[in-house]
């Protein structure tokens, strides 16, 4: 038994398994920099779906409707490889010349090629969280502005704040206990969207699972274990349950925050 | 003007792997939705142990991503081949992604829509069903008689939305099960396509573009069901299908 015990901790803290826990930085930042990102992203496109400007308005309501139509995978894939695509092209403009080394396909010359490593790839991914999940947020942020009972805002007016007053210290300080619903289901969105990062070539939770638990070979010593991989993916679908449970509880807390002071049974 | 010839010139090019997507989303939906019904029914349960069960299974796969769900079966039916199915003969179906796939999507959407339903059953008027019971109507009758039409037409809209989004979810099929042979769906030919020419304006926007119409074609037809359903109130009354345009309510 106690040997037992002393072979699993050892397992399970090897060099490979502490890289693995390592590996949760990445999914933990995407998930706050990109909540992060869609909240300003969000925040954005509600002004512009409320905005005074038939064009803004426009632009507003094609990004909110866009996630509607479009699979988030897509853009997940599409906006690091196009932000990508655009840099090289910018900077092929300046650095391919005759005496360059042309290259068959893109980047139209080898010195304008640009690798991406994990970092590069971590931003752009939080990025695109960003704009996806902003759009979902726009537009319950637009909702909620909504919301807001038509008699306080005419009575800050009464007080003689200007529109910019009404707006930040009224309208969107009283919008929060509206959105937090919907702010929380967006919220739970982007957490299981971090799973995605592996597509981004990012060696995350989901790449490490996969690599520690495929049959293990070693030469000198034979089959070390089968194929484990079913036990660390149970094991990640758990983590993401638990996360989930831990989100729940800090957007009730924040509920009550938000509710104080507000004559709302939310 | 180029660049829009070339994405009309390549829509076609897509046809048959928007099949694989459709295939998954009408595999998984019909049998996802039964399975929900019995979901939602058991959350709905007087007996407690039917109703943890439930509410735990619906909990667990509404609270971590369809990624994982999609490893997780896969590496499940690896495990298990050398064990049940091949002795048993029946890895070339266990092993397939085409039943793979929509059993994980089965699971998933089933969690899903079990939510909505139960949503949907608990805001059934409760004078309807004192009414009917009153008349003497059996538990059978009453179910058939006032909850379960009150339930679809409650239900409906977010269940249109449901919809959409695991068609959408079919889109991670094929990143997470093995590729066989030309078995390939929208993302996957466009990934195969932008690693041949580096164009992922095109190839993305192609694929956008079918994802587009047939969400759109989704609401479409799923509005005129909404419209049957809704067909014994005036037209004023009946409240608004939805759209691609967004509402607020929304579930995923």
């Amino acid at each position: 038994m106690g040997e037992d015990l002393a072979f699993w901790w050892g397992y399970l803290t090897n060099g490979k398994h502490l890289q693995w826990y390592a590996s949760f930085r990445f999914t933990i930042m995407a998930a706050l920099f990109g909540g992060v990102l869609a909240l300003t992203f969000g925040l954005l496109g509600a002004m512009a779906l409320r905005s005074r400007f038939a064009v803004l308005r426009g632009i507003g309501t094609v990004y909110v409707s866009m996630v509607r139509g479009i699979p988030d995978v897509l853009f997940f894939l599409f906006f690091p490889l196009a932000f990508e695509q655009g840099v090289e092209w910018f900077v092929s403009m300046s650095v391919c010349g005759p005496d360059s080394t042309p290259n068959a396909g893109w980047p139209p010359c080898r010195e304008a090629n640009w690798l991406l490593s994990t970092p590069e790839y971590l931003t752009l991914a939080c990025v695109s969280l960003g704009i996806i999940y902003g759009a979902f947020t726009a537009n319950v942020i637009n909702g909620a502005m909504r919301a807001v009972p038509r008699g306080q805002l005419e009575a800050a007016r009464a007080f003689g704040m200007s529109d910019m007053q009404v707006l930040t210290r009224i309208h969107i300080r009283q919008m929060w206990i509206y959105a937090l619903p919907g702010l929380s289901n967006v919220w739970m969105l982007l957490i299981k969207a971090t799973s995605l990062l592996s597509l981004l070539q990012i060696a995350d939770i989901v790449w490490w699972a996969g690599q520690l638990g495929s049959p293990n070979f070693l030469p000198q010593a034979g089959l070390v274990h089968g194929d484990w991989r079913w036990a660390y993916f149970i094991a990640l679908f758990v983590f993401y349950i638990l996360v989930t449970l831990l989100s729940e509880r800090v957007f009730r807390r924040l509920t009550a925050w938000a509710r104080r002071g507000m004559p709302v049974e939310a | 003007m180029d660049a829009l010839l070339a994405i009309w010139s390549e829509i076609p090019r897509y046809g048959q792997p928007a099949l694989f997507n459709l295939y998954f989303a009408i595999a998984s939906l019909p049998i996802g939705f039964i399975f929900a019904l019995g979901l939602a029914l058991g959350r709905n349960s007087n007996n407690r142990v039917l109703r943890g069960l439930c509410s735990g299974y619906i909990y667990a796969f509404r609270g971590s991503p369809l990624f994982i769900q999609f490893f997780m079966f896969y590496s499940i039916m690896l495990a298990l081949n050398p064990i049940w199915w091949r002795p048993m003969e029946l890895s070339w179906l266990m092993m397939n992604p085409l039943f793979i796939g929509p059993l994980a999507l089965v699971m998933n959407t089933a969690a899903y829509t079990a939510e909505i339903l139960y949503g949907a059953l608990r805001t059934v008027p409760r004078g309807e069903l004192e009414a009917a019971r009153a008349f003497g109507m059996s538990r059978t009758q009453v179910f058939r008689t006032v909850t379960w039409p009150n339930t679809i037409r409650i239900a409906w809209p977010a269940y249109t939305n449901e919809v959409v989004f695991l068609f959408h979810a079919t889109a991670l099929v094929y990143f997470t099960l093995p590729v066989i042979n030309a078995q390939r769906d929208i993302m996957n030919t466009a990934q195969l396509m932008f690693e041949r020419d580096y164009n992922a304006f095109l190839h993305f926007s192609v694929a956008a573009i079918w994802f587009l119409a047939i969400s759109l074609l989704i609401f479409f037809i799923f509005g005129r069901i909404y419209e049957r359903l809704m067909r014994h109130l005036p037209p004023d009354q009946v409240p608004a299908r939805p759209r691609l345009r967004f509402r607020p309510k929304y579930i995923r």
